[in-house]
């Protein structure tokens, strides 16, 4: 029996192990093609690097130089950072309010928050672009606010359901001991929702950072870029596509998402957990 | 001085679902939780708020705290209108059921919160977070977070943090329930201790009677948001105003039995399952004084108080359901004509004697413990 068990964990292991690499081979591929000549890659992607494909940090120097990815850089952070501050200040506040303040009309925000998370982008993206030019949103700042909307529905339905797991009675003691609403909210129950920021962080930060399409309808291109619009840019209009420098350009740009990533991930599930059981 | 003063005190919800069953007074206006609550407290007194869970004992305790709006009435505080009052600045302190207690910060700085918030000197706030520990014997959990204490320690942690205050009024929201029994023994007697050792007036809210007799100066018996009686733990133990509070306060509870109350000339008797028991002149006279007439009542007698006799025309016949041996005491689990009640057998006066079930038995009374009620509940003498 326990025999068996063991034989079947081995194949169970050895399946996981090639799916495993199965899934992050892509980002091995792009990492190895980006040390390659741009020939190579087009001919032989699959292949390692050898002394006559590899070119060293060449690419790298190429996306950063031509293509200006360095400035898009700063604007994919600033953006990522602020989007992501505005929501877990703003999203948490809304999300204690609507759960202790029991009105018709904080259920009716529940409710439509619930339901932006339903809507899929590509249905509202038209008139989103229409609204963000016609409200002069089209710049790093603007787009601050757009991120706020559109993250807010998963993220006050986290923060809702989180607060509602912490017993009421402890703010109801803050009140006494002599805190006033905001002093409770951010001396108090700030510090109780930590696992939930940290893991609504995380998924907003990896949105944000990685988006593609919504900085593409929103922001000024010409004085604006992020890193996934850069990326695409190195296409190309005339079929000319520098695959190196795109190579280069992906790997710089997952590498500060992973390590945060990787930094927080243990946070991910004891802020999805949180809340769930009473604790 | 820190009195406390509730002056028709009315919490009055809206009537949102119509078709709920509770037994409150509903009006227009909605359903009245707690309805015309008047109480003095006085300055360092043990108040006990009592009553089955639904009674607004709670309600009432939370709007003297101010987490609670008060729908109609005054509430004074040393003498000061805090209706609108915060409760922040109405200095009083409360310790909840569930200890409320702030998990990401340890027992010290859960304890100096409400001392920082006063922005009180670091030197000062040391001092009152020691004394307290040291009252509570908690010094050596200072540093530790509430999640690796048990129970009963962060029980102390949260009348710590409500008594570093030195609060007018500490408020105290069942916070034994949630403790084993031997625990809450425990924590019951270091209450009256604490009580010794800090001046300041407590109220006090519980389902438990046995904690409302051994801690207060005076309890409060609620029911469907109804003040029932108000008075020291002997008072409402031996002259309850009502058959309610008559079958709440005392442990086992009082036994009932359907009798009828005559009037021959001044003198007053029941008449119980046949037995005929005059009452004592006392009671007599009360009820002579009210007017009472002959008429069905149901009579209470507390199990201590019965004794098992043979008496002549004066005892009542029972079969024994169930005998428990609890020790000093046997607790017999009786049927009189298909009624069950209870009586306590002291095990000194009846040594070597067993009870069996099924096993007959008769019993009576003396005058002076009998409670005599009306159809409406009431006792006679009040």
């Amino acid at each position: 029996m326990k025999e068996k068990s063991t034989m079947s964990q081995k194949m169970g292991t050895t399946f996981l192990s090639f799916l495993c690499i199965f899934w992050v081979m892509p980002v091995f591929v792009v990492l190895w093609n980006s040390f390659k000549n741009k020939n190579s890659i087009n001919l032989m992607p699959f292949e390692l690097p050898n002394a006559e494909t590899f070119v060293g940090a060449e690419n790298y120097l190429a996306a950063i130089d031509k293509y200006g990815l360095l400035q898009s850089v700063g604007w994919t952070v600033f953006i990522t950072v602020g989007s992501v501050a505005a929501i877990l200040l703003f999203c948490s506040m809304c999300g204690w309010f609507i759960t202790r303040v029991k009105t018709w009309w904080t259920k009716l925000i529940y409710v439509l928050c619930l339901f932006s998370m339903v809507v899929p982008f590509q249905m509202v993206m038209y008139t989103l672009s229409l609204v963000a030019n016609m409200l002069h949103l089209t710049n790093p700042w603007g787009i601050i606010i757009v991120y706020l909307g559109f993250g807010a529905g998963l993220a006050i339905f986290m923060f809702t359901g989180f607060v509602r797991s912490i017993p009421i009675e402890i703010e109801e003691a803050a009140m006494i001991d002599g805190c006033t609403p905001l002093q409770t909210f951010f001396k108090i129950v700030v510090p109780i929702m930590k696992p939930t920021y940290i893991s609504v962080g995380i998924l907003q930060t990896m949105w944000i950072w990685n988006d593609f399409l919504l900085p593409y309808l929103v922001l000024d291109l010409n004085k604006y870029k992020t890193i996934s619009i850069v990326i695409q840019y190195m296409k190309g209009s005339y079929g000319s596509v520098d695959m190196g420098a795109i190579m280069a350009a992906l790997i710089l740009a997952l590498i500060p998402v992973v390590i945060f990533y990787l930094s927080c991930q243990k946070y991910i599930i004891k802020g999805v957990a949180a809340g769930a059981v009473k604790g | 001085m820190s009195s406390v003063e509730l002056k028709h005190i009315c919490k009055i919800y809206p009537n949102n679902d119509k078709k709920k069953k509770h037994n409150l007074k509903v009006t227009d206006e909605g359903v009245l939780a707690v309805d015309d609550f008047n109480l003095e407290i006085k300055d360092k007194e043990f108040i006990v708020l009592v009553g089955p869970s639904g009674c607004g004992k709670s309600t009432t305790l939370r709007m003297v705290a101010g987490l609670e709006e008060i729908s109609k009435g005054e509430l004074y505080i040393d003498n000061r209108l805090v209706n609108d009052v915060e409760p922040k600045d109405r200095d009083i302190a409360m310790v909840f059921q569930s200890y409320a207690l702030y998990p990401h910060m340890t027992v010290r700085q859960n304890m100096e919160f409400p001392l920082k918030l006063r922005k009180m000197p670091k030197d000062e706030i040391d001092r009152k977070v020691n004394e307290a520990a040291e009252i509570l014997d908690i010094t050596q959990y200072l540093d530790r977070k509430p999640k690796a204490l048990s129970g009963g320690q962060r029980q102390r942690v949260a009348i710590g943090r409500a008594i570093v205050r030195e609060p007018k009024v500490l408020l105290m929201d069942e916070p034994l329930s949630n403790l084993d029994a031997k625990l809450r023994n425990q924590m019951r007697a270091e209450i009256i201790k604490l009580r010794q050792r800090i001046d300041t007036t407590f109220i006090y809210v519980t389902h438990d009677q046995t904690e409302a007799m051994t801690l207060g100066d005076r309890i409060v018996i609620m029911k469907d948001g109804v003040v029932q009686q108000i008075g020291t733990p002997q008072e409402v133990y031996e002259h309850p105003i009502n058959i309610f509070v008559a079958g709440f306060i005392g442990v086992p509870i009082m036994n009932f039995f359907d009798g009828e109350l005559i009037k021959d000339g001044v003198r007053y008797y029941v008449e119980v399952e046949g037995a005929r028991i005059e009452l004592s002149p006392e009671k007599e006279a009360k009820m002579a004084a009210r007017g009472v007439q002959a008429q069905k009542v149901t009579v209470g007698v507390r199990p201590e108080h019965i004794e098992l006799a043979e008496v002549p025309g004066k005892m009542i016949p029972a079969k024994i359901d169930v005998s428990e041996m609890m020790g000093s005491q046997i607790n017999l689990h009786i049927n009189v004509n298909g009624k069950e009640g209870i009586i306590i057998v002291d095990t000194m006066s009846n040594a070597g004697r067993t009870f069996q079930m099924g096993e007959k038995i008769n019993f009576t009374f003396a005058p002076e413990v009998i409670h005599v009620f009306d159809a409406d509940g009431r006792n006679l003498e009040y």
